[in-house]
């Protein structure tokens, strides 16, 4: 059995908050207010000493009064407790807005719509290999078909409504094979925390 | 109470326990359950494999959290394992602000199980020449844009507080051209955002190393040839384990390949749960319509 005090206090908390699947309890609550403290003096001290002072502080310690504007364009997101000048809370989120549209919308057209439109198109160099040539047949059919039961300007009628059906299809494997990841996910959670307790803590597994 | 009425109403208090007992016996009972290797985790090995020693870096971008600990620690591991193998070096940072704990551990456990083993001053692994931890960088999108321009402008100092430019390996490694792969561990958006920014602008390969919440939501990128290769999940690092394991790379398994007998196992008691679940609302709703 572990003697590092630290481990014991880990070993401890994640009983706590596990014994919350009993029923909630004071243990619980207790581990996960100190949580939510820990959390927020880690990140307050974090950013303070990894983005504000190196950014910011340091270059302005050492006369460089460029960093005044950016000093200035975040103190006014304060101004939205002064109702008087809160209207100077815009020139920051525009500047923001702005920024992040140019950069953003030509690379998201072009990594996310123009390079997955490439991959859905079937040419000749989809059938060198059999199987990747039946896969690109039904990601093109998965494809249109889960866009034809999006599209509600058309009554699904006719030939729309075995398309849409099939749409349908698509998206529930999509959905089940989503929870099954999801249930992997969560199940290795708590085998880390298991092997965490076994391992270091009671020295029981490697 | 009839018996299809019980079996839909069970305790969940007892699946919590069936569940925790599940994953513990295989650690005391132990067996070995064949990993079948998926073809995104062959492909990022493969490509890692395809890099030629001592030339170009790997990047790791370590950004995920305690939290999702058990499945991309794992990975990170793995992944530091195979490039120090095969003498690629390694460039690692950080863009989660949790993460950075993680990777220093993640380089000072790897570090110190191979330098042990190694035989002489050529086999030892030394920071500066055959890895940099360069850190914590707040605003990803001006950050990862800006390092195709330069890596020492946007972290002047590293880790540590040692001056970039004055260590070995960041003399040859300036920007993207010098990148073989960048690999993001993470447990949130990040990997899709190297695609957006640094791959589209810049032409970076980019591989993932995914929680398992986060992998559906990817294929996509690995069918355009967007992703290099991926790793989802505990079972993607147990298989990227396995893999460098058979290549001969290391004799010891890691920790999500020993997880994966108690994944398994809690999967056949998930199914058998549905099952269950199900049989019993089949006959509840006949008994309802019956009557």
């Amino acid at each position: 059995m572990n003697h590092d005090p630290w481990i014991w206090i880990g070993a401890f908390l994640t009983l706590m908050i596990f014994s919350f699947l009993y029923k909630d309890n004071p243990f619980y609550k207790f581990a996960e207010h100190l949580f939510v403290g820990v959390a927020n003096g880690y990140y307050i001290v974090f950013y303070w000493q990894n983005a504000l002072m190196p950014n910011l502080f340091e270059p302005l310690g050492a006369g460089n009064l460029v960093y005044l504007v950016p000093l200035l364009l975040g103190l006014m997101y304060f101004a939205r407790f002064i109702p008087k000048i809160g209207w100077l809370v815009r020139i920051p989120i525009g500047f923001m807005i702005g920024w992040g549209a140019g950069i953003s919308i030509p690379a998201y057209f072009q990594a996310f719509v123009l390079r997955q439109l490439q991959g859905t198109i079937i040419t000749p160099q989809s059938f060198e290999n059999t199987i990747d040539g039946v896969w690109a047949v039904v990601i093109l059919i998965g494809v249109i078909c889960t866009l034809v039961y999006f599209y509600f300007s058309k009554e699904h009628k006719g030939i729309l409504k075995p398309v849409s059906r099939l749409g349908i299809m698509f998206i529930m494997i999509g959905f089940g094979a989503s929870f099954g990841y999801t249930v992997m996910a969560r199940v290795s959670l708590l085998i880390g925390r298991i092997q965490f307790l076994l391992g270091p803590w009671l020295g029981l597994i490697d | 109470m009839k018996w299809y009425e019980a079996i839909s109403k069970i305790d969940r208090r007892i699946i919590y326990l069936l569940l925790t007992v599940f994953v513990i016996l295989p650690f005391f009972v132990p067996f070995k359950i064949r990993q079948n290797i998926m073809p995104q985790t062959q492909r990022l090995f493969d490509f890692v494999e395809s890099i030629p020693p001592d030339d170009k870096v790997v990047m790791i971008s370590f950004d995920y959290t305690p939290q999702t600990m058990p499945e991309c620690h794992p990975m990170a591991i793995a992944l530091l394992k195979h490039c120090f193998a095969r003498n690629i070096p390694v460039l690692g940072l950080s863009f989660d602000i949790q993460a950075p704990g993680l990777a220093v551990e993640a380089f000072t456990t790897v570090v110190n199980e191979l330098n042990l083993k190694a035989s002489n001053y050529d086999d030892s692994l030394f920071y500066g020449k055959d890895y940099v931890y360069l850190g914590w960088k707040s605003g990803f999108t001006a950050a990862v844009l800006d390092m195709g321009e330069s890596i020492a402008g946007v972290f002047p100092r590293d880790y540590f507080k040692h001056p970039v430019d004055s260590l070995p390996l960041m003399q040859k490694t300036k920007n993207y051209k010098d990148v073989a792969i960048a690999i993001v561990l993470s447990a949130s958006a990040y990997p899709e955002y190297w695609v957006l920014y640094p791959q589209s602008r810049y032409g970076v390969k980019v591989g993932a190393g995914l929680t398992a919440v986060m992998a559906p939501k990817y294929y996509p990128f690995l069918q355009t040839g967007q992703f290099s290769g991926m790793m989802s999940g505990m079972k993607g690092a147990a298989e990227y384990e396995h893999l460098i394991v058979e290549k001969g790379y290391t004799k010891k398994l890691g920790r999500a390949e020993t997880g994966m007998n108690s994944q398994s196992i809690v999967h056949l008691l998930i199914i058998t749960i549905i099952i269950l679940g199900n049989i019993g609302f089949f006959f509840s709703r006949r008994d309802q319509k019956q009557s």
